[in-house]
């Protein structure tokens, strides 16, 4: 369980995340949804330790992490699916997931996660040798979710799943990260743009506006919701 | 507009006042440092208006500034009037600049400086090798040398580097090479010949600097050739701009006094360690205030109110 | 067969280049962080070489043993001191402020070698010193040859260190993405620490063979100019191209002497560089326009 509380944000002078307090279940799908500039990148990235809260805390099944650096926090078992998905272009696909798997603990068990994720997704084991800025954008995307599963997590934070996508390859991947949720029990803190397909896919939900928390409720009600509806979907309310 | 016309009367009344400095003075070394000070305000503000304005960082100052003195004092050993010897130094970096620039301004980010850099270090060591002695000047030019005319020298070669840098950056050119210091692709993109201004901007510079090294040659009596082409003449210039604020006119003017007496400290009161001394506060100057004096007040206003700091980039 | 000759040596000195080049050519590729003191640092390691030699009778190939390491903590120094606090700046001011930061420590080493060695050049002579292989009427000389040896076994070796070894890659995925690689848990800055160390030990290799030609105060700033100028032959980036870029300019250089005499030398560089730069302004051994 990840647990956040009270957590003011900011980058450089700029405040952009005020007083936001979530706790994500460890083993199911929750969404933060939001506009843009809303701060949802901002409270991935203070969970994945690359922004530091000015006040309050976080923590991960019951240990503090938001003092730690980076990289361990993944060795703590959070990994994250960077927005833009962020490959290491001039590296092939191999020596990206390589990458994914760097901490100890997830590089002895290197080959038998790979073979995993090429199962997951079949068309990274045929590109395998294939330099990753020569990938199309949904095979980019697969990478960078492969990536990031290679450090073996126990939650994964997903930035924009849909950014620049065809619908049906959204739909594809929103699949395989719900098989992926069921059959291997890592949970998943989407943050999206993309609200239908968010509140359908997760359990619970949260809404943040202008770096505020402004509303929390099981996915299906919120996606029922005037406040939703109208906000996000452009729907006047009944 | 009014702030503006003062600044320039203001600025015109300091340059008449220097000009009367002879009149009430014949210390040798008040001169001496005046001329130091001329020639790095002329430098730097060289430098500044590609660096500072247009955003080409360009470290082979030294080679502009060394072209200036080597023509210049070529043609005026040779008999040539000294003001026509310093135009000619001018012109000599004017052409190396074009030779240059054509090439190497149509990168950018890491090339062009590199690129500059390695251009003055092979002209250091060109001139090194094929005039390995010391420039003296013929007895005839020994018997007449006075500090007075080449106060002048760098006082007007300072004034008009000033005026017509002021003015070009204060107009339309202006413009274009702000627009292309701050995203050259944008600037493209709605038209901008970002290619021409930053041309403008080199061949400007590079003519400033040449004078400045012509100056140079005529204020000498007696140095080695390559002198005027060693390094410190392509990070000088840079260091004093850093220090004054870069991208802004009075940057290089403040930073040329500070640098000056500085340096007048330093060779007083070090001996032989002068240069190592110097080195360190070179390195803790950029270190301690990445921004320069006019980052200062924005340096410590953060170091009263830390927040949190953020991580990586 | 004089031409040959004038040829060999022209390789010979190309890969002395290329051992000065490729240490600064990993950091600036790595870090964008822009050393211009690496031939300075390789004129201190010469020096030490020297010493070794003349107080131990320690072969300058043999105390690599202990100059590299030497240099690697000079430069996990340098970093933590200096250019660490570099990393949150853009690309441009880092270029700028490494280079000023830099400059400042040629001044400081220069100085200070100045002061402790005087301004004397020196040499190790060593038993095999002037000794040549002779093929034909072709002498090359034994020093030449472990020149070009060690340039090759030290560039490929680095090369193959970046491309198929876990930590080289990490390295690697640092310079295309920093944060991105603090996400995958890199740690990146015992990374970029080790990284810059090791750039700063490479200058050891070109420190010992800098020792058995001479050795003066002033050199360094003549072999970081070497340096700029295969960086802008191979492209930044390029690790293997150090070493071609080198050969060529070594080569050119050569010719030069052969056709024109010896003080046009840096003339001849000076000529295939803006040539370069005019045709091929990304360099010559990098497939993608630079940056
Ligand atoms: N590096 C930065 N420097 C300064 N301000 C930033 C930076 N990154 C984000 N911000 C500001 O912080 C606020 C929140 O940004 P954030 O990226 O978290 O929003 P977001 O909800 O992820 O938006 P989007 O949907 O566009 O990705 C915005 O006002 C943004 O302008
Ligand atoms: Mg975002």
């Amino acid at each position: 369980m990840l647990e956040i509380t009270g957590i003011d944000v900011f980058h450089g002078d700029l405040q952009a995340v005020w007083d936001v307090s979530l706790i994500i279940e460890g083993k199911g799908i929750t969404t933060l949804i939001g506009s843009n500039g809303s701060g949802k990148s901002t409270v991935l990235a203070t969970i994945a330790g690359l922004l530091k809260p000015v006040r309050g805390s976080i923590s991960f099944d019951g240990v503090r992490i938001d003092t730690l650096p980076a990289h361990k926090i993944v060795d703590a078992g959070i990994a994250m699916v960077p927005e833009g998905r962020r490959l290491f272009r001039e590296m092939t696909v191999m020596d990206n997931l390589e990458m994914g798997a760097i901490t100890k603990r997830a590089r002895q068990m290197k080959n038998e996660t790979m073979a995993w994720i090429f199962d997951v997704f079949p068309i990274l084991k045929e590109r395998a040798r294939q330099r990753a800025d020569t990938l199309s954008g949904g095979e980019q995307q697969m990478l960078a979710i492969g990536r990031s599963l290679m450090s073996q997590p126990r939650l994964l934070l997903v930035d924009e799943l849909s950014l620049g996508l065809a619908p049906v390859v959204v739909q594809k991947i929103s699949q395989t990260l719900d098989e992926i949720n069921k059959t291997k029990g890592i949970g998943i803190f989407l943050v999206e743009q993309n609200v239908v397909m968010a509140l359908e896919l997760a359990e619970t939900g949260h809404i943040i506006e202008n770096g505020r928390i402004v509303g929390t409720g099981k996915a299906s009600e919120l996606l029922a919701s005037d406040q939703v509806r109208q906000a996000y979907l452009g729907m006047e309310g009944e | 507009m009014v702030e503006r016309k003062k600044g320039l009367v203001l600025a015109a009344a300091v340059i008449v006042a220097l000009a009367l400095v002879p009149f009430f003075t014949v210390r040798e070394y008040v001169f001496s440092i005046l001329c130091m000070l001329f020639l790095y305000v002329t430098l730097s503000q060289s430098w500044n208006i590609l660096g500072g304005y247009t955003g080409q960082i360009n470290v082979g100052q030294a080679a502009f500034f060394g072209m200036g003195a080597l023509v210049a004092r070529l043609l005026w050993v040779a008999g040539v009037p000294f003001y026509l010897s310093i135009l000619a130094g001018g012109l000599g970096s004017v052409i190396l600049a074009i030779i240059i620039g054509l090439p190497a301004l149509k990168l950018r980010g890491h090339y062009f400086a590199i690129g500059t850099l390695a251009v003055a270090t092979i002209a250091q060591i060109t001139v090194g090798n094929i005039l390995p002695g010391i420039s003296f000047l013929p007895a005839q030019q020994m018997a007449t040398y006075s500090l007075i005319p080449r106060y002048y020298v760098f006082l007007i070669i300072m004034a008009a580097a000033l005026a017509v840098i002021y003015f070009t950056v204060n107009s339309r050119v202006g413009l274009g090479m702000e627009a292309t210091r701050d995203d050259e692709e944008a600037a493209q993109m709605v038209g901008v010949n970002t290619f021409k201004y930053k041309m403008i901007a080199f061949l400007i510079s590079s003519f400033f600097a040449g004078l400045a090294g012509g100056g140079f040659a005529y204020f000498n009596a007696s140095y080695y050739w390559y002198l005027p082409f060693t390094l410190m003449w392509c990070f000088e210039p840079i260091l004093i701009v850093f220090i004054g604020g870069v991208g802004s006119f009075l940057g290089p003017v403040i930073g040329s006094v500070c640098y000056v007496l500085l340096k007048e400290l330093f060779a007083l009161t070090l001996g032989e360690a002068n240069l190592l001394i110097f080195g360190i506060v070179f390195i803790l100057t950029i270190l301690f205030f990445p921004k320069g004096v006019i980052g200062l007040p924005a340096k410590l206003r953060q170091l009263f109110y830390r927040r949190g700091n953020v991580v990586g980039r | 067969m004089e031409f040959a000759q004038y040829i060999t040596y022209g390789v010979i000195n190309g890969s002395l280049y290329a051992l000065v080049a490729i240490g600064l050519a990993l950091i600036m590729g790595i870090m964008g962080i822009f050393n211009i003191a690496q031939g300075s640092l390789a004129m201190i390691a010469a020096y030490g070489s020297v010493l070794f030699f003349q107080h131990m009778k320690i072969d300058p190939f043999v105390s690599l043993a202990l100059t590299l390491p030497g240099m690697f903590l000079v430069g996990v120094f340098m970093y933590l001191t200096m250019f660490m606090s570099m990393n949150k700046f853009d690309p441009g001011q880092k270029l700028r402020n490494s280079m000023l930061v830099s400059f400042g420590l040629v001044l400081i080493m220069e100085t200070l070698a100045t002061i402790l060695w005087t301004a004397n050049e020196r040499t190790v002579t060593t038993a095999y010193s002037g000794t040549v292989m002779a093929l034909g009427d072709l002498r090359i000389p034994y020093t030449g040859i472990a020149t070009i040896i060690l340039a090759i076994v030290v560039i490929f070796g680095l090369h193959f260190f970046l491309k198929h070894t876990t930590f080289g890659k990490s390295i690697w995925a640092v310079s295309q993405d920093h944060d991105c690689a603090m996400l995958m848990g890199i740690n990146v800055k015992r990374t970029t620490l080790v990284a810059f160390g090791l750039g700063i030990a490479l200058s050891a290799f070109a420190g010992a063979v800098v020792s058995l030609h001479t050795v003066s105060p002033a050199v360094g700033i003549d072999w970081t100019n070497k340096a700029l100028i295969l960086i802008v032959l191979a492209g930044v980036g390029s690790i293997n191209g150090i070493l071609f870029a080198g050969l060529l300019l070594g080569i050119v250089e050569a010719l030069g002497v052969y056709l024109v005499g010896v003080h046009y030398t840096g003339v001849v560089g000076l000529l295939i560089f803006i040539i370069v730069l005019m045709l091929r302004p990304q360099g010559l051994f990098v497939r993608k326009a630079g940056v």
